[in-house]
């Protein structure tokens, strides 16, 4: 059982209110003149980094109060611990997945969660699609399967969620902690808030604000205790380019402990294989082109995958980090989506009225290999590790909240253990662990501590995945910017690359980050080496990055890449 | 499948390389019927008889996210300026009727194809010569087009092939109608845009 990292002898509730946890130099009711010396210093030192003051309070760096309500840790000085990598038991899991109650689906709750077990998945969320049809039957009719599939499958943690069609925007799931009202509280907010449910003559105005009345329903329901917890994630985000910067940032604001993130890579990565032995799509079915409903300052990139990823997220100094470079605490994951599986071979059962009864008949075999499908089994090709301080529902939400994730395909590496820490210090019960706050006082030195357990067994299709390259990306946190369709990050980039030598059975290195001078974050990107080109924002930035991946020609097993989420040092 | 040069065989040089140019000085049309996307504006466009020598879709956000176009005629301008939307063309049930409050006239349309800012060309010369398979070249030399560029790769080397599906809809960039393009199998290029995208919720 791991030991938590955050252990401290003061309240974290989230709704604590925290009111006595805030530092004087951070408290802005105490006026400069009842401050110490130093606190007066440090207090103008955040307020120059834009981490102090009006337009801070958008940040959940602002405060460490506001850092807790967000499920961020904030270490005093190198916090963390536990024994293991980082004291977390990682668990992977995938919180894109549809079953025969969406009307693209086909497979029963057991077919898909007893194929993520057996493929090494811990945690899976359902999550079929808002519809008419699931509004009214379908997200009631699937929880008698999901508790079975719970009985059945002690071994795996099967959560109930929907994909949320989000007003005037893309898919996103939701899902609760399981408990007596996880049906009520989904019901009724896809109901009242799903796309399909809303008239069509909303304007997009109303339809944003509708988005964000949605999330901030979830976490009412979360502080009146109709569930333990619930979860917003945007899914494919970039596909069709109508997730706007501000839309993203609105999100997260609308409730930071609901909102945590986003799709870093979409699923469908069985889409680009060459026909005749695949379907020769476009990888993530990433084959879209601008329409009306698109942001407009959206580059064509925007609507394709790199190296499998969104482009969100595969641009070093893109949206993704101009998030992460204002202090907004938003994470990336990595799903199935698993519609129809490529190489399966079963079909909807006949006779099926969807409509009528909320889900298909049950699968039948077929015989016949789907050589057009684009999906993967979870589990079978991407996953989403989550540092967790227990094997419990609730302790993947906590550690998914708290941004302790590390995303893979093909199962790349084995594991990874990054920790940030005051420069010499190395215990193994300190550093800052992934989605962590690290403050130290100015100028002190920091370093990142990097292990990786280097893969040495098979992964699903057979063969043992060389991890050739990692990355460290860094960048300054400036503070919320004024422009919330702001979308690049000109601070970020590669600052080191380690390449790994062939046959190694680990990576271990250490990082120097000099003396805190301004505040930064980093986070980390490993690859198999095999499709690189020079990132958007130009070879300076990012000097390998990932390649546009080909349409009809993507072969998902020969471009592998992990990303980690992001690590922040702030002065204390 | 299609064969390399089927087109342009049949082209002689002297008929190739239209330019926009040749066009400047005619009138600018902006018409907006709120149509959803590009699939049913196209749909309108192809009802219009004369039909225009240039042609473009913009995409418009406001009050709803719906598809403008602007149009230019060589000759005869249908008798559509100033005219009910419902009017317009012989255009299908559903897709000429502009909701109360819009307006027909697309001020915004014209804007942006007479500054060449944006805009995605669905009608413009030698489009019609745009099929099968052809050299970055060739489609240089075909048609309107000016530019052929791989997405975040730069210009493409005119001896690449293009797949181009039937269907080519190069856009404005910084007032050079540019073509992008996307790798595809078998080292060859695709236009950025397909025909038919996969829907948000296809049953796949």
């Amino acid at each position: 059982m791991g030991h938590g990292h955050h252990h401290h002898d003061h309240d974290h509730s989230h709704d604590a209110g925290g009111a006595g946890d805030v530092p004087p130099a951070l408290d802005l009711s105490v006026p400069d003149s009842e401050l110490s010396p130093s606190d007066v210093s440090r207090r103008g030192f955040l307020r120059s980094a834009g981490l102090l003051g009006a337009g801070a309070a958008a940040s959940v760096l602002a405060t460490p109060s506001a850092a807790a309500a967000a499920g961020l840790p904030h270490s005093h000085g190198p916090a963390g611990g536990g024994t293991a990598k980082g004291g977390f038991r990682w668990l992977a899991g995938d919180h894109h997945i549809h079953t025969q109650h969406s009307s693209d689906g086909l497979y029963r709750v057991i077919d898909q969660a007893g194929h993520g077990r057996a493929f090494g998945l811990d945690w899976v969320v359902i999550t079929d699609h808002g519809s008419n049809a699931h509004a009214k039957i379908g997200v009631e009719k699937v929880n008698p399967d999901i508790l079975a599939t719970r009985k059945e499958l002690p071994d795996l943690l099967t959560f109930q969620g929907l994909e949320w069609n989000i007003p005037a925007a893309e898919h996103a799931t939701v899902f609760v902690h399981p408990g007596r009202h996880e049906v009520a509280v989904l019901k009724q907010f896809e109901q009242t808030f799903d796309g399909s449910q809303l008239p069509a003559t909303n304007t997009n105005e109303q339809n944003e604000a509708q988005a964000i009345a949605g999330i901030k329903f979830l976490g009412e329901q979360v502080r009146r205790r109709k569930v333990e917890g619930a979860l917003f994630l945007a899914n494919h985000p970039a596909r069709r380019g109508i997730d706007s910067p501000h839309e993203i940032r609105n999100w997260r604001d609308a409730d930071p402990t609901i909102a945590i993130g986003m799709e870093g890579a979409p699923g469908h990565q069985a889409a680009g294989i060459p026909a005749p032995n695949g379907r020769g799509g476009a990888r993530g079915f990433y084959d879209n082109n601008p329409s009306a409903a698109s942001f407009q300052g959206y580059p064509l990139e925007t609507y394709r995958t790199w190296g499998g990823f969104d482009w969100m997220t595969a641009t070093v100094g893109g949206l993704w980090d101009s998030l992460l470079s204002e202090g907004r605490a938003w994470w990336v994951t990595v799903n199935s989506d698993s519609h129809v599986n490529y190489l399966d071979q079963s079909d909807r059962g006949p006779g099926s009225d969807f409509e009528a009864n909320g889900r298909y008949n049950d699968p039948v075999y077929t015989g016949k290999v789907n050589t057009g499908a684009g999906d993967f089994w979870p589990g079978f090709y991407g996953r989403t590790n989550v540092g967790s301080t227990s094997f419990s529902y609730k302790a993947v939400m906590d550690g998914l909240r708290a941004g302790r994730v590390w995303v893979d395909h093909g199962r790349l590496i084995k594991s990874l253990d990054a920790r940030v820490r005051v420069a010499g210090d190395r215990r193994a019960a300190t550093g800052t662990p992934l989605g962590g706050v690290l403050h130290v006082r100015r100028g002190t030195a920091t370093e990142l501590t990097l292990e990786i357990d280097l893969q040495d067994v098979p992964n699903w299709a057979q063969f043992v995945p060389v991890l050739s390259r990692v990355d460290v990306i860094v960048g300054s946190v400036t503070g919320p910017v004024a422009e919330r369709d702001t979308f690049t990050a000109p601070n970020t980039k590669v600052v080191k690359s380690y390449e790994v030598s062939p046959g190694a059975r680990k990576l271990s290195v250490t990082y120097q980050l000099g003396r805190l001078d301004k505040p930064f974050y980093l986070r980390l990107r490993g690859t198999d080496g095999k499709r690189t080109q020079p990132g958007l924002m130009g070879a300076a930035v990012d000097p390998a990055g990932p390649k546009l991946d080909v349409i009809g020609d993507a072969d998902p097993w020969g471009d592998l890449w992990f990303y980690t989420n992001p690590i922040w040092v702030l002065p204390r | 499948m299609t064969t390399h040069r089927s087109a342009a065989a049949a082209t002689t040089p002297a008929a190739a390389a239209p330019a926009l140019a040749d066009l400047a000085g005619l009138p600018v049309h902006g018409i907006s019927l709120e149509h959803s996307d590009t699939v049913a504006a196209e749909h309108w466009l192809a009802s219009l008889s004369p039909a225009p020598v240039l042609a473009f879709t913009h995409l418009v956000r406001m009050p709803r996210p719906h598809v403008a176009l602007s149009l230019v005629f060589a000759g005869t301008t249908p008798d559509f300026a100033g005219t009910a939307p419902t009017d317009l063309g012989n255009a299908p049930s559903g897709l000429g009727a502009a909701p109360m409050g819009l307006s027909s006239e697309c001020a915004e349309a014209v804007a942006e194809h007479r500054a060449r800012s944006s805009g995605r060309a669905v009608l413009y010369p030698g489009v019609e010569l745009l099929v099968g398979t052809l050299s970055v070249a060739e489609v240089l030399e075909l048609s309107a087009i000016e530019k052929v560029e791989i997405l975040g790769g730069g210009p493409a080397d005119p001896a690449t092939l293009i797949d181009t599906g039937d269907f080519v809809r190069p856009q404005w960039r910084s007032g050079v109608l540019t073509l992008i393009t996307t790798p595809a199998a078998g080292g060859r290029l695709v236009p950025f845009e397909t025909r038919h995208p996969t829907p948000c919720c296809a049953a796949h």
